[in-house]
């Protein structure tokens, strides 16, 4: 006997982001950090500023911290993207 | 409303040879939690359509990071997937309106490392008519109904928000309560305000309570019929909680089953008695933290007091349990006051009848 069954899922995917254009080089860039916070994310940066500095070249890195680390970035840390060149986020525990 | 047959579906159908070949596409597409699910036919789909009188494209809300809208027809057919009956569904769907609210900060809960389920706890009229029992085995499998709602809020957020392990659900470890997490409140038997009513829902009204949670904490105590003590053992739980897990401030559920509960109403204690005893009891000094290995985050902050509540009003007490037995259940929540337990009443339709 034939059944005919629905799809449970939703279907419609939200539109997805573009991904920005990457940069040719690091050299004399501005890198954001966005750290949600946690004890193990700050030995993490502090070691990768050090290799963007020094192997890459970069010429700034600011360091941002979410409010909420459950939650997305705050308005005002998103806000400050634009002046970034490159940014690593979703580092965890 | 439409009748039944007249319910036009927008998703998309599959035709299977038979009951077993349908648990092969669904458990291949990964649509599952990994148990048989009931083929969610159209038919079934659109009675709990009309049980909810609601057209299928009804939007139940919109998921606040992902922006993923959640409609009443793609509920309907996880909620039969779970094995929902028609009169199941409102519940359902009063469940996903409150956890869709900012404040239970759904995607956190449902993605982090810190593995909670979603608690759902039913108040109200909607418990006899669904057959709901709070008594026996509460918080397992004491019925089709609670089984089936915690169920199909689970397969949903797995099939319409993709919190598939290793997808969006990150979680280290989880718990069986992510397969299924609801309980009724035993409004009958005792002398205690439902939670419904304590958070504010007038009284008379069915309603959903739902928390992130993690597992239940069992204690014990058996020897006395005196509030303070048996509190100070649900107040132990709650402090051992505190240094073994999280040390923060958040909503905590207590499961107080009849023979722990006589007593302590019979000395004239309301939940709000319990909640004021268990926000000054259950506290925790940083220092401790060193005594579990934790010493490394006490710092300079050992003589800082953490409360497990950051208020009373925190602390939902929950009527629920066998006829016998000195047990009880803690439930911590997911991660302190980052999330917050949402009450929603479950709404009827004033100028709809059922046809």
């Amino acid at each position: 006997m034939i059944i005919r069954v629905l799809d449970p899922t939703n279907e419609k995917k939200p539109a997805a982001g573009q991904p920005a254009v990457r940069p040719v080089t690091l050299k004399g860039k501005t890198v954001g950090f966005i750290s949600n916070g946690k004890e193990g994310t700050k030995g993490f940066f502090v070691q990768l500023e050090r290799q963007l500095r020094d192997v890459f070249g970069v010429a700034d890195v600011v360091w941002r911290t979410k409010s909420n680390y459950s939650a997305p970035a705050d308005a005002s840390i998103t806000d400050e993207i634009k002046a970034w060149q490159a940014v690593v986020a979703g580092v965890g525990d | 409303m439409q009748q039944l047959s007249q319910i036009a579906l927008a998703s998309k159908t599959y035709e299977v040879d038979n009951f077993a070949a349908a648990q092969e596409l669904y458990h291949n597409n990964g649509w599952t939690d990994g148990l048989p699910v009931v083929p969610p036919t159209e038919s079934a789909v659109a009675a709990c359509l009309e049980w909810a009188l609601m057209p299928p494209d009804q939007l139940i809300g919109v998921e606040p990071v992902r922006e993923q809208p959640i409609t009443a027809e793609k509920l309907a057919i996880n909620a039969v997937m779970a094995g929902c009956l028609p009169m199941h569904f409102p519940v359902v769907v009063t469940a996903w309106q409150a956890v869709l609210k900012e404040e239970f900060l759904l995607h956190g809960v449902t993605s982090s490392t810190g593995g909670c389920a979603i608690l759902v706890i039913i108040n109200g009229p909607v418990r006899h008519e669904i057959g709901a029992n709070s008594t026996f085995n509460a918080l397992a499998n004491s019925d089709r109904a609670t089984a089936v709602i915690g169920r199909a809020l689970r397969l949903a957020l797995i099939n319409l928000l993709d919190v598939r392990p290793g997808g969006i659900d990150r979680a280290t470890l989880g718990h069986p309560g992510k397969f299924s997490y609801c309980l009724a409140e035993d409004e009958e038997d005792g002398l205690w305000q439902p939670l419904s009513v304590v958070r504010g829902i007038p009284e008379g009204l069915s309603a959903v309570t739902v928390m992130a949670a993690m597992a239940p904490r069992q204690i014990m105590n058996e020897w006395t019929t005196n509030p303070r003590e048996i509190l100070e053992t649900f107040a132990a739980e709650m402090r051992a909680n505190q240094r073994h897990y999280s040390i923060y401030g958040g909503n905590y559920v207590i499961v107080v089953p009849k023979q722990l509960r006589e007593p302590i109403q019979a000395a004239g204690w309301t939940k709000r008695d319990i909640a004021e005893f268990l926000y000054d009891r259950a506290r925790v000094q940083r220092s401790e933290w060193a005594d579990v290995g934790k010493g490394a985050v006490v710092r300079d902050r050992g003589e800082t007091v953490h409360t497990a509540l950051d208020s009373p009003d925190h602390l939902l007490v929950v009527a629920a349990g066998g006829p016998a037995g000195g047990f009880g259940a803690v439930i911590p929540p997911w991660f302190g006051s980052k999330t917050k337990a949402v009450t929603a009443a479950i709404s009827a339709c004033v100028d709809c009848e059922r046809g």
